[in-house]
């Protein structure tokens, strides 16, 4: 297992109002799992993610990752877990506007004292990946959504992490695009092997996904596993986007 | 790459680090001109100092400061022309002049005043130039009875060139004498109370009324004031008779308004430093409310604490820096232009002609006034820095 949850809690307080975001949430998540954490606003499906992606401290249990306990480590400490395991797409980009796409997908890399050799190959090879080859030297202002997020893709990607966390990854996106974002994302599940998780209300997104786990008030209420969506059968990805895949 | 954000940062909201920008040139500016004047006037006092009075060295007898003299000139120098060989023997002296103080009553019969008198060689003396002639001429070469007189006490004696005076003094072995000397010229120093007691007087006329062939003091010149150390160590080596005083321990004038103006100087720079602080810590805390989002994307990806923090301290480096070239600039500019412009300021407390207002642009005020700007900028930007590292990145990936 990738990811173990065990029994789970986290509150906060809101005013002078105690609020239970997650109420005792078990959860392991295996190797190279699509998996959509699914519920209405509130349900607590981004504070597990963010639980899961080490930017937040449960109040309760414990937060297994690759096989280390971080429940006791401070957030401060756990910069190295998330660099090199985890890797973020969000629901708003979140590019460093200042940076070029090329420059942003490189932002990982430099983290890790990567060379610059490889550097640049990674970059060039990710960013043509995602078909944004031709946009390497524009800024984020420059691009429009759809190609935002596959720079984000592409720089979650690059560091070559274990674990994909997408917090609404296509929520400001137009249907197509989402839909063309969404082949990416199972293509580079298939094809690297790395771990994506969601959080999302989007019915397509869980449509995608091989296991969808429901959460409502704070808990798991229903968790299902399906094999490869129709979608991903019945269409090619690299074709949709006109990408030549990177591990054909 | 931490340097590229901070430096694309720095253009992200231009209006805003223009201004920043502006108060740290202004700063940088202020810092050097005002730099640039106190340092024209700490070399011009100093060298007016040395040329018109002290010289770089005084000679005297040894005993001569330690020992209270119970008559004039018991501890004056008695083979004048001995030492002067000696000591004009080294390249770097460019003269020396010899020279008496006395003081006594001077009297035109029916008033009489106190007076305190240099005796001077009067060709050496017009080498010094200490004094503006304002009416008569200079000391003349060959009559030991001429004397020229501060402004201020001709018109109390209501003198004028060609006019007779009593001198009245003490001689060396304790009598009273007195001569009779011609006002050959008027005089100012610049120094008030200078020029109102003031009487210069060849040394030869002194020592008659004296009653002596001692002179007091020897007055040593050199090409070059930054050789006055090392030309008394080695004349206080080859003359074991004589003791020393440079110019520095002399000039306590001079040493006042240096300590004045390092003090407004400090002061002024604390202001500076202050406006800076202020300034650029409000630029980069806007920029951290701006940018709380961005932060948490870089903590989330794994940028750690202090990394955020040396991308913000890199920023008010960038803006240090930034400010500080253009300040420099902008200060050497100004000051060549004001140099240029001949500008005269009033009289100082105490003088009674001004002087003008010139900046000595030397490389040490520029790269002081820059490292000034870019370590307050930089200080300034710590506090933000270090807030934007402890942000908790839950909180600014959601902040709006």
């Amino acid at each position: 297992m990738l990811v173990n949850l065990l029994n789970v809690e986290k509150s906060y307080r809101l005013g002078s109002v105690d609020v239970r975001a997650l109420d005792g949430v078990g959860l392991d998540i295996g190797r190279g799992d699509f998996l959509a954490l699914a519920g209405p606003s509130g349900s607590g499906k981004t504070t597990l993610l963010n639980l899961i992606g080490c930017i937040d401290k449960p109040s309760g249990g414990r937060v297994v990752i690759d096989g280390v306990d971080v429940t006791a480590v401070p957030l401060h400490r756990l910069a190295a877990t998330r660099r090199d395991t985890l890797g973020y797409i969000f629901q708003t980009f979140n590019l460093i506007p200042v940076l070029t796409a090329y420059e942003n997908v490189e932002y990982p890399l430099l983290l890790q004292n990567v060379g610059r050799r490889e550097r640049d190959a990674r970059v060039r090879r990710w960013l043509d990946h995602v078909g944004l080859a031709a946009q390497a030297k524009q800024r984020p202002d420059q691009l429009s959504g759809g190609q935002r997020q596959r720079v984000a893709i592409a720089r979650a990607m690059v560091a070559e992490p274990k674990l994909v966390l997408a917090d609404e990854p296509t929520a400001n996106l137009d249907q197509d695009t989402a839909a063309h974002i969404l082949d990416l994302l199972e293509q580079l599940n298939r094809e690297t092997g790395t771990t994506f998780v969601f959080a999302t209300h989007d019915p397509a997104v869980m449509s995608r996904a091989r296991r969808c786990v429901r959460l409502r008030d704070g808990r798991v209420c229903h968790s299902e596993r399906s094999e490869e969506s129709p979608a991903a059968r019945d269409s090619s990805p690299a074709a949709r986007l006109g990408m030549t895949p990177l591990f054909a | 790459m931490l340097t590229r954000i901070a430096f694309r940062n720095v253009f992200r909201n231009r209006r805003r680090s223009a201004i920043t920008l502006l108060v740290i040139v202004f700063g940088a500016v202020g810092l050097i001109l005002f730099g640039g004047y106190k340092q024209q006037t700490f070399r011009s006092l100093r060298e007016s100092t040395i040329r018109s009075r002290l010289g770089h060295l005084q000679v005297y007898k040894r005993g001569f400061s330690t020992h209270e003299a119970k008559k004039p000139l018991e501890y004056g120098l008695d083979d004048v022309a001995a030492l002067r060989r000696a000591v004009e023997s080294d390249k770097r002296v460019k003269m020396t002049a010899a020279q008496i103080t006395l003081m006594g009553l001077i009297s035109n019969g029916d008033k009489s005043e106190t007076f305190l008198a240099t005796a001077v060689e009067p060709l050496k003396d017009r080498q010094m130039q200490g004094q503006r002639m304002v009416a008569g001429s200079e000391l003349p070469a060959n009559e030991p009875d001429a004397v020229i007189l501060g402004r201020g006490l001709a018109a109390s004696m209501h003198a004028k060139p060609g006019d007779y005076l009593t001198l009245m003094t003490t001689t060396s072995t304790g009598s009273l004498n007195a001569a009779d000397v011609r006002v050959a010229g008027i005089f100012m120093s610049g120094v008030k109370e200078y020029d109102d007691r003031a009487v210069k007087m060849p040394l030869i006329g002194a020592q008659q009324l004296l009653q002596t062939k001692k002179v007091e003091r020897l007055i040593v010149m050199l090409n070059d004031t930054d050789d006055t150390q090392a030309v008394r160590a080695s004349l206080g080596r080859a003359l074991p008779e004589i003791e020393m005083k440079d110019w520095s321990e002399l000039a306590t004038f001079y040493h006042q308004v240096v300590l004045l103006y390092n003090g407004i100087f400090g002061f002024l720079g604390l202001i500076v430093s202050a406006i800076v602080v202020f300034s650029v810590a409000n630029t980069i805390l806007m920029s951290i409310f701006e940018r709380t989002r961005e932060i948490g994307t870089l903590m989330a990806m794994g940028t750690t604490r202090s990394r955020v923090a040396r991308m913000f301290l890199a920023e008010g480096l960038v803006i240090g820096v930034l400010g500080a070239a253009a300040g420099v600039v902008g200060g050497a500019l100004l000051a060549a232009v004001i140099n240029r412009g001949h500008v005269m300021l009033p009289p100082p407390p105490g003088y009674t002609v001004g002087y003008p207002l010139r900046m000595l642009l030397s490389p040490s005020i520029l790269v002081t006034a820059a490292v000034i700007s870019i370590i307050t900028a930089t200080i300034s930007s710590i506090v933000p820095a270090l807030k934007a590292s402890r942000m908790k990145i839950v909180d600014a990936l959601g902040h709006i």
